[in-house]
C-alpha cells in the first residue's frame, strides 16, 4: 500500500491492533513509505498485551521481537514468523460452521497485517506467506482437521528445512569452492550466510583474513566481528566511508541480500549497492550470496520505489557520545528532515555471481530461475 | 494470553496489629478511602483479565475479602478466592494453591500494590524475552518511609534498614542481582559467571523490588516443590532464581534462561501498606466529598481528603490527610498528616498528627495524639495525650 494515499492509509488505521503515530517530518520523495515515531510504539505495543484476545500468544509474540529489533536478517524473521504460524495451526480448531480453509487463511492474513504494523515485511518473508497460503489453499477436502494441521506443520518444517536451512548449507558449500589460500575476502554489515561461509572456509583450513565493513546507524558488523574473532579468524574492521582505501587490497567480496530481483538488482542492507560499486572500480569480483526461496519476479530500477524508513532517532544521536547531540530533539524542526533507509539496490553490473541452493550462477539468470522453479515449491 | 493471574492479599498481618482486625484484614484496608485490594483488581481489570485468584491466609479474613470481592465485582470479574493456612509465606501460598495453576507463566501480584504500570508491559516482556522470572523494579519512594511507631522515639540514630542492592546490565533489561534489605551485611557476593557473561553490572540501591512478578509456571513449581524451605517469594524465591542463572546444571530444559528486570522511571507507587502514614499523592488537590459538611473557618489544605457524609466543627485544620466516610469532628481540632478511616468520631480540640485512626473509633475531647495507631472501635479517653504508640481494644 502506498502511504501517501490518505483514504487508504485512514481505513487501515481503523484495522490497526495498536495506533502507531506517524512520523511529521518526511521526506517528499519517500512519503509513500510507512515512517512512524519509534518512542512509544513498543510501550504502547507491550501494555496492550493482555488485552489482544484474538492475537494468538506466539503471533504476538514474533511481532513484539521485530518491533524491538530482537529478531533481525531475513532467514531469522521468516523461520521465526513462520515456527509462529505452525504454534497457531497447531492450536487451531474449526469453528463450527466456517471450513478450515477459508477461516485458516483469513487467521493467517489477519497475523501476517498485525506482524507487518509492526515492522514491514520482507521480501523472504512474503514468498513464505504466499508458499503457506497456497498449501493451505491446496488441502484436499476429504482431510480431517487433525490430518490437515499435521499436513500443514509438516509443510512449514520441510520449507524451512529445505529451503533455509539445507540450501544454506549448500550455498556454503559452492561458495568454499571460491575462496583460496591468501585471499583477503570482504564482507559488509552481517549476514548469516557469509558468516557461515567464512567459517567453513576457515575449518577447511583455507588461510585467509576477512575485512568486516560497518556503518551507522545500526553497527551490525561489529557482532559478526566478534564472532568471527571468536573463532581465530583474522579480521579487519572499518566503517563504509573508508571502503574505497581497503579495497585495493581486497581480492574477493562476499555480500548477503534480503532479496534478488527478476532483473538481476540485490535487493539489500544499505551501504551494500555502495561497496559493491567500490568493488567493481578496483575490478575485483563480487559474490552474492542468497538462498533462492527469496528471489521475487519483482523488477525495481532504484531503491525508492520500495524501502523501509527506520528510526530518525537512531541518526541524530550517536551511542556513547552524548557530546554528539546537536541533531537531537530536532525531529520536530520545519527546516528539518532525517532521511534513516534501510534497504538499496545493487545494480546488476556490479555483481559476478549470485550464489544459490540451485547453483552459481550469473545475475541475468534470476528469471529462469523464479519462471522454472517456482511451480516447483508451490507443489511440494 | 495463557497467563493466569494470582493475587497475594495476605491475611491480618502482624506489623498491622493494631489496623487490621478480624473484620478488616490488610487486604482491605483503605487508601485513600478505597480498600487497597481494590486498585489491584482494577487495574487488572483495565486490561481485560477476567479471571484471577486471590489468595488469602486465613479462614476468616478470606471470607471477608470473598465478600468484599463478590459485592463489587460481582459480574465484571471472576474471582476465585483461595485459602491458605496462616504464616506460610508468599512461597507457602504459591505451593498451597499450584494445583490451580495451569497456564504457562503466572503473573503473581501481592494486593498492596498501588501502580499504575499495566500488567499488560510486564507479561509481554517476559514472554518477548521468553524469561524464567521478569520482576518491576520501581525506584524507591522519596517521602521518607517512617518506621510507623515501632522504632518510635528512642532509636533515632538507627538508620533505614530497608534498602535493597540491585544489579541490572547496562541495558536495564536484564536482572543480575538482588538482595533485599533485611538480610544484608557489609558485603554481597556476586556470581562471577553471571558477570562474566554479561561484561558489565550496574549496581544500585535506590531500587526496590515492586512485587509484580512474572514467572515461568513449570519453572515456579519445581523449585517450590525442590526448595521446601523457602517461605518468601521476595526474599528466597527471587534471589535463588537469579542467582541461579546461566548455570545450566541445575536449570530445566536443560537450556539456560534469562530473568528479566523491568524498570519504570514514571510509575506512581506509593509505598507498601505497612507504612500508610508516610505516603504522598502525587500532584492531587484535595478531594472534597460534595456530601461533606464543613464548619466555618476550616481549612483544609492540600493533599486531602474528606470522605463521604463527613462533618466538621468550626476552626479545623486539616493537611495532608485523608478523612473517611461519615466521620463527625468537632471544633478546634488539628488532623496533620494523618488517616481517619470511616466512621470515626472525634472530639473538639483534639490535635492528631502522623497517625491513623481506624474506623468507628472515639476520640473525646482534647486527645493529643502523634504517630499513634488507633485500632478499631477504640475510644481515647479525654485529655490524654500519646505518642508513638499503638492502642488497640482488647481482644475479649
Amino acid at each position: 500500500m502506498q502511504f501517501d494515499d490518505q483514504g487508504r492509509v485512514n481505513k487501515s488505521k481503523k484495522r490497526a491492533v495498536f495506533n502507531q503515530p506517524e512520523a511529521k517530518n518526511r521526506v517528499e520523495l519517500f512519503r509513500h513509505l510507512p515512517q512512524y515515531e519509534h518512542g512509544s510504539q513498543l510501550t504502547d505495543l507491550e501494555s496492550k498485551f493482555l488485552e489482544l484476545d484474538s492475537m494468538h500468544p506466539a503471533v504476538y509474540k514474533v511481532g513484539v521481537q521485530y518491533l524491538a529489533g530482537d529478531v533481525t536478517g531475513g532467514n531469522a524473521r521468516c523461520i521465526a514468523m513462520l515456527r509462529a504460524f505452525q504454534e497457531v495451526i497447531n492450536d487451531y480448531s474449526t469453528p463450527p460452521g466456517k471450513t478450515l480453509v477459508r477461516d485458516l487463511t483469513a487467521k493467517i492474513s489477519s497475523y501476517v497485517s498485525f506482524l507487518i504494523e509492526c515492522r514491514p515485511l520482507s521480501m523472504s518473508m512474503g514468498n513464505a506467506i504466499r508458499f503457506q497460503k497456497s498449501r493451505i489453499a491446496k488441502l484436499p477436502l476429504t482431510l480431517s482437521e487433525t490430518e490437515a494441521k499435521a499436513a500443514l506443520c509438516n509443510d512449514i518444517d520441510r520449507f524451512i528445512n529445505e529451503k533455509i536451512i539445507l540450501a544454506d548449507k549448500v550455498i556454503v558449500r559452492h561458495a568454499a569452492t571460491k575462496v583460496r589460500d591468501g585471499d583477503v575476502l570482504l564482507t559488509y554489515g552481517s549476514s548469516c550466510v557469509v558468516e557461515m561461509i567464512l567459517l567453513y572456509a576457515h575449518e577447511l583450513g583455507k588461510q585467509f583474513r576477512v575485512v568486516v565493513v560497518d556503518s551507522r546507524p545500526k553497527h551490525e558488523g561489529q557482532a559478526l566481528l566478534r564472532r568471527l574473532l571468536a573463532k581465530g579468524l583474522s579480521c579487519t574492521y572499518t566503517h563504509i566511508n573508508a571502503v574505497s582505501y581497503i579495497m585495493h587490497e581486497v581480492t574477493r567480496v562476499f555480500l548477503g541480500a534480503s532479496s534478488v530481483l527478476s532483473n538481476g538488482t540485490t535487493y539489500s542492507r544499505v551501504g551494500t549497492a555502495c561497496v559493491a560499486m567500490v568493488a567493481h572500480a578496483f575490478r575485483v569480483p563480487v559474490l552474492i550470496c542468497c538462498e533462492a526461496y527469496k528471489f521475487h519476479e519483482r523488477v525495481q530500477l532504484d531503491s525508492i520505489c520500495s524501502n523501509e524508513l527506520g528510526d530518525s532517532n537512531d541518526i541524530a544521536r550517536v551511542p556513547g557520545r552524548p557530546d554528539v547531540n546537536s541533531m537531537d530533539n530536532r525531529t520536530n524542526e520545519k527546516n528539518l528532515q532525517f532521511l534513516n533507509l534501510m534497504y538499496d539496490a545493487t545494480p546488476s553490473e556490479y555483481v559476478s555471481m549470485i550464489i544459490t541452493d540451485y547453483g552459481m550462477i550469473p545475475p541475468t539468470s534470476v528469471p529462469v530461475i523464479v519462471r522454472e522453479y517456482r511451480r516447483e515449491y508451490l507443489l511440494i | 494470553m495463557d497467563f493466569q493471574v494470582v493475587v497475594l492479599a495476605g491475611g491480618t498481618s502482624k506489623k498491622l496489629v493494631p489496623l487490621v482486625s478480624k473484620e478488616v484484614p490488610k487486604a482491605l484496608l483503605p487508601v485513600a478511602n478505597r480498600p487497597v485490594l481494590s486498585y489491584v483488581l482494577e487495574q487488572l481489570e483495565l486490561s481485560n483479565i477476567k479471571d484471577l485468584i486471590v489468595v488469602v491466609e486465613g479462614a476468616d479474613a478470606a471470607l471477608c475479602v470473598g465478600g468484599w470481592i463478590s459485592a463489587a465485582y460481582v459480574d465484571r470479574l471472576h474471582v476465585e478466592v483461595a485459602t491458605v493456612p496462616e504464616d506460610v509465606g508468599t512461597a507457602g501460598a504459591l505451593r498451597a494453591i499450584a494445583h490451580h495453576l495451569t497456564a504457562k507463566d503466572v503473573l503473581v501480584v501481592s494486593g498492596d500494590l498501588v501502580s499504575d504500570v499495566p500488567p499488560g508491559a510486564v507479561t509481554a516482556a517476559h514472554r518477548r524475552h521468553d524469561a524464567v522470572v521478569t520482576a518491576m523494579i520501581c525506584s524507591v519512594p522519596v517521602s521518607g518511609l517512617s518506621e510507623a511507631g515501632s522504632s518510635g522515639a528512642k532509636d533515632k540514630t538507627k538508620k533505614p534498614g530497608r534498602y535493597n542492592i540491585i544489579g541490572m546490565d547496562p541495558t536495564k533489561q536484564f536482572l543480575l542481582h538482588i538482595a533485599t534489605g533485611a538480610e544484608l551485611e557489609k558485603d554481597t557476593r556476586i556470581r562471577k559467571s553471571i558477570l562474566r557473561a554479561v561484561g558489565q553490572m550496574d549496581i544500585r540501591a535506590d531500587l526496590m523490588d515492586a512485587h509484580m512478578y512474572a514467572f515461568n509456571r513449570s519453572v515456579l513449581q519445581e523449585v517450590l516443590d525442590q526448595k521446601d524451605k523457602f517461605q518468601s517469594l521476595k526474599q528466597d524465591v527471587l534471589p535463588y532464581l537469579v542467582r541461579s542463572q546461566l548455570k545450566s546444571e541445575i536449570l530445566i530444559n536443560g537450556a539456560p534462561q534469562g530473568q528479566q528486570a523491568k524498570e519504570n522511571g514514571n510509575d506512581k507507587v506509593i509505598g507498601e501498606a505497612n507504612h500508610l502514614s508516610g505516603y504522598n499523592f502525587s500532584a492531587q488537590n484535595n478531594i472534597i466529598h460534595p456530601s461533606a459538611e464543613l464548619g466555618s473557618k476550616t481549612t483544609v489544605g492540600p493533599h486531602c481528603m474528606l470522605g463521604e457524609g463527613s462533618q466538621m466543627g468550626d476552626k479545623c485544620s486539616v493537611k495532608r490527610s485523608v478523612i473517611g466516610r461519615h466521620c463527625r469532628i468537632g471544633s478546634n481540632v488539628k488532623v496533620v498528616n494523618s488517616v481517619v478511616m470511616n466512621h470515626v468520631t472525634i472530639g473538639d480540640g483534639c490535635s492528631i498528627q502522623g497517625s491513623v485512626i481506624c474506623s468507628n473509633a472515639q476520640l473525646q475531647e482534647r486527645v493529643a495524639l502523634k504517630d499513634c495507631q488507633v485500632g478499631l472501635g477504640y475510644v481515647v479517653s479525654a485529655g490524654c495525650e500519646y505518642k508513638g504508640e499503638s492502642l488497640a481494644r482488647k481482644e475479649k
